[in-house]
């Protein structure tokens, strides 16, 4: 049994932890939840040896153990499973799998020997894995099998899981339940965070919801539910349920023929890609990562050279047209990475909310920094911006905070076609509720949106039509409101369905 | 004399092959570094601090491996100041390591002429070329190959052992991973610093080393511009060799009879100006460094990135 008690951890200006209490125990899944900013994983990196706890005290089976790295942790049986993975991508699953363990005689690998107990691990719980495979060429649901047969290797008796399914296809999830429930059988702890709620219902036998730093509630699984648990996290009532305005679709917009895009390696990641886009409509694009939406997203700001085909907004050829004006010409973007394509880190609010459009800020050419500050204001206060100023530096804020602050930019420049990609990826239901209101009042007022998201649940719930992708082609185009996941799903994995007859 | 004799391949094979032996030696250390993730431009400078070590130890003692040694000692205390302004000051790697080189050059042309310029020392002791017996008679091979002297068996002998060292001990598996994604590394349990701390310290004994050799197998005197660039070439040759000791081993004699060549040409005078013979072997140090010969795909990852650890 793992107790954390009183643990606090101060970082400049915030108290990431305070005085926060933890107890799991032997075969038990116990979940951690909160939102993003709530302090979870922070008191997990303390757990793991990462981060340094200025007060509090970690027992285990009731003994007071001292954790100061990552080492500590490993010796006294707590491994974790990182959310960005601690692979290295060049070595070989068994290359991974030993590195930084002290075993066997002397100073010499022995790479035979770990590979056959790789594969005795893998076969006894399911996690099949080639030890002889370089770690880098495999899939990421393959990769965090191999983060987990690596906390088996050392024998970890508590494993931590850091956002486990945030990278995960439904099969793949699916699987990762399958295995941790083995290992709850074999009476091991573990702890997932997360925020996502289904998942706690679905998986977890109890569970610890944090809020600003402190515990807010510890609480068998049984004895709640998830409305009562979206409420602690959040703090306030939660409303998901989405309520959309029947727009009738005018002329398109937007519009795309026989699209064709090749990346740097001369792969080619969009094949003859068609496509219509209507004021008051949001488009859907569905598929698993990598089958070219993101590609799609980028030739249509025109981040990407095109080889073939053509892109119509308005009416005028923008095919061959800069960033600057197509922007200038209406179009809008919200990129899949927020931190390093949407927003520049070391740069505050103000500036960052002018980066997409410099010249309307300016007076005889130089910037007018009254103008820049206010717009900025209008932003936090208008998209509510938690705890920051227009001075606030990018990389201070959380995810959800970003996203708001580049969503606003993206809104405040009215455009005429906004192009979101994983809006919200990794933001916790608060933050997501705001999102989604914020692109419903977007189509309502006539944008026309194309919304590319790797959550179906998103997708069902925001989009007019959706398009799913797989290996660069638009495999099929169906009505959310007589589409079920489980089709879309068999759509993504490259299984064609008949069109519905709403395609255009 | 033609260019196409048994004798002139010979003769050309055996000095390109002496020719790369330094600079092998100097590469074998910065591998180490490079895989720990530490870009040690400084061996530049520490190849002619080493060179500068060993000449004045053979003048005082006028023994031969004793330069060695001291040749050694100062590179590993050059790079123990390195070190600590990569991985504990966390500085720009490339601006420390240039900026050393310079400051390198100023100690010991000051060195040399406080203590040196005026005097005029004899020769010093140098290692002969050592005749392995039976092997060395053989045709071509023995010559070029079981004919040198004892540090470029040394060194030879030290490519086997950095492969073993990089590739099947704990150690090398560290310290790879140090370079390739330290904070993978740091989960693992291993000290990322203590990692690159020896990375950069053998690739100072080794460059110092590899000065000692310049001066005791090879040139025999000190000038200040001894080392001529062979530090940066090394650099060259670990791109080359793709951060691999056995393809460094090959890069280093490519480039070795690179500079032979140069020379023989120069002395069966051809019409070529003697100027841009002497630039071939830096053109193709450039060429490899340039990465157009592949092998930007292999560098590892977190190279000359400094590591924090979070708060």
């Amino acid at each position: 049994m793992i107790q954390l008690s009183q643990i606090t951890k101060r970082f400049p200006g915030i108290i990431a932890n305070d005085a926060v209490d933890l107890t799991v125990r032997p075969g038990e899944i116990h979940a951690l939840l909160g939102e993003n900013g709530a302090g979870k994983s922070t008191l997990m990196q303390i757990l793991y040896g990462f981060h340094a706890m200025d007060s509090g005290q970690i027992l285990l089976d009731g003994q007071r153990v001292s954790i100061t790295s990552p080492a500590d942790a490993i010796a006294l049986g707590i491994g974790m499973v990182h959310q960005d993975f601690m692979l290295v991508p060049t070595f070989t699953v068994a290359e991974n799998t030993i590195l930084g363990l002290r075993e066997g005689t002397g100073a010499m690998l022995n790479l035979k020997r770990a590979a056959s107990r790789i594969r005795e691990l893998s076969e006894q719980h399911h996690l099949a894995v080639d030890p002889n495979a370089i770690t880098g060429t495999l899939p990421v649901g393959v990769q965090q099998r191999v983060e987990i047969l690596k906390l088996l290797y050392r024998d970890a008796r508590v494993l931590i899981l850091d956002e486990p399914t945030a990278v995960l296809t439904a099969p793949e999830k699916y699987r990762l339940f399958t295995v941790l429930r083995g290992l709850r059988a074999q009476g091991r702890s573990i702890l997932i965070v997360t925020h996502k709620l289904h998942e706690i219902m679905e998986l977890a036998d109890r569970v610890t919801v944090m809020r600003d730093g402190r515990n807010v509630a510890s609480v068998a699984v049984e004895d709640t539910s998830g409305p009562e648990l979206a409420r602690l996290m959040v703090g306030r009532d939660v409303n998901l349920s989405v309520s959309k305005l029947e727009v009738p679709p005018g002329p398109s917009i937007l519009s795309v023929k026989r699209l064709s895009v090749r990346d740097h390696a001369g792969q080619r990641k969009l094949k003859d890609i068609s496509l219509e886009l209507h004021p008051h409509e949001i488009l859907g694009i569905a598929g698993v990562d990598g089958n070219g939406q993101s590609e799609l997203a980028q030739a249509l700001l025109g981040l990407r050279t095109i080889e073939g085909g053509s892109i119509l907004l308005n009416g005028r050829d923008i095919t061959e047209a800069r960033v600057a004006e197509r922007r200038a010409l209406g179009l809008a973007y919200v990129p899949a990475d927020r931190r390093n394509v949407g927003s520049v880190a070391d740069l505050s609010i103000a500036d960052n909310a002018m980066l997409t459009q410099p010249r309307s800020n300016t007076r005889h050419s130089l910037f007018n920094k009254t103008l820049i500050r206010a717009r900025a204001q209008t932003i936090i206060t208008r998209f509510g911006v938690r705890g920051a100023n227009d001075e606030t530096h990018a990389s201070k804020l959380s995810g959800g905070n970003l996203q708001k602050v580049i969503l606003g930019r993206e809104i405040m420049s009215a455009p005429k076609v906004l192009v979101v990609e994983q809006p919200t990826r990794g933001l916790d239901v608060g933050a997501i509720e705001s999102i989604w209101a914020e692109l419903l009042r977007e189509r309502a007022k006539g944008t026309a949106i194309l919304l590319v998201s790797a959550e179906l649940e998103e997708l069902l719930n925001l989009a007019d039509r959706i398009a799913v992708m797989y290996e660069g082609r638009i495999v099929g185009v169906v009505d959310p409101a007589s589409a079920t996941a489980e089709q879309l799903g068999m759509m993504m994995a490259g299984t064609p369905l008949e069109p519905t007859g709403v395609s255009s | 004399m033609s260019v196409f004799s048994q004798a002139f391949l010979v003769t050309w094979l055996t000095a390109g092959i002496r020719l790369g032996g330094p600079v092998l030696l100097a590469a074998l250390g910065e591998t180490f570094a490079e895989r720990s993730g530490i870009l040690n431009l400084g061996i530049e400078g520490i190849l002619l601090l080493g060179a500068l070590a060993s000449y004045l130890t053979s003048i005082h003692t006028g023994s031969l491996w004793l330069p060695l040694f001291a040749a050694m000692l100062t590179g590993f205390a050059a790079a123990l100041f390195l070190a600590w302004m990569y991985v504990t000051v966390r500085a720009s790697q490339v601006v420390v390591g240039l900026v050393f080189n310079v400051l390198a050059l100023g100690i010991a042309a000051t060195v040399y002429r406080r203590t040196l310029a005026h005097a005029s020392p004899g020769p010093i002791a140098m290692f002969q070329a050592v005749h392995i017996p039976w092997v060395s008679d053989l045709p071509i091979v023995g010559p070029t190959l079981f004919s040198q002297t004892l540090p470029l068996y040394l060194t030879l002998v030290l490519v086997v052992v950095a492969h073993f060292a990089l590739f099947h001990t704990r150690f090398g598996l560290g310290l790879r991973a140090a370079g390739e994604n330290p904070r993978a590394a740091d989960a693992a349990g291993i000290s990322v610093p203590r990692m690159r701390y020896l990375g950069t310290l053998i690739s100072g004994a080794a460059a110092g080393l590899a000065g000692g050799y310049l001066v005791l197998a090879q040139i025999g005197l000190f000038r200040d511009s001894i080392v001529a660039g062979q530090g940066f070439i090394a650099l060259g040759i670990v791109i080359f060799g793709r951060w691999s000791p056995w393809k460094a081993a090959l890069a280093a004699m490519v480039f070795g009879t690179c500079d032979a060549l140069q020379l023989s040409l120069q002395l069966l005078g051809t019409h070529l100006p003697e100027e841009l013979l002497l630039s071939i072997p830096y053109v193709v140090t450039i060429l490899a460094i340039s990465g157009i010969f592949g092998g930007r795909d292999v560098r590892p990852a977190a190279l000359a990135v400094p590591y924090a650890k979070e708060a």
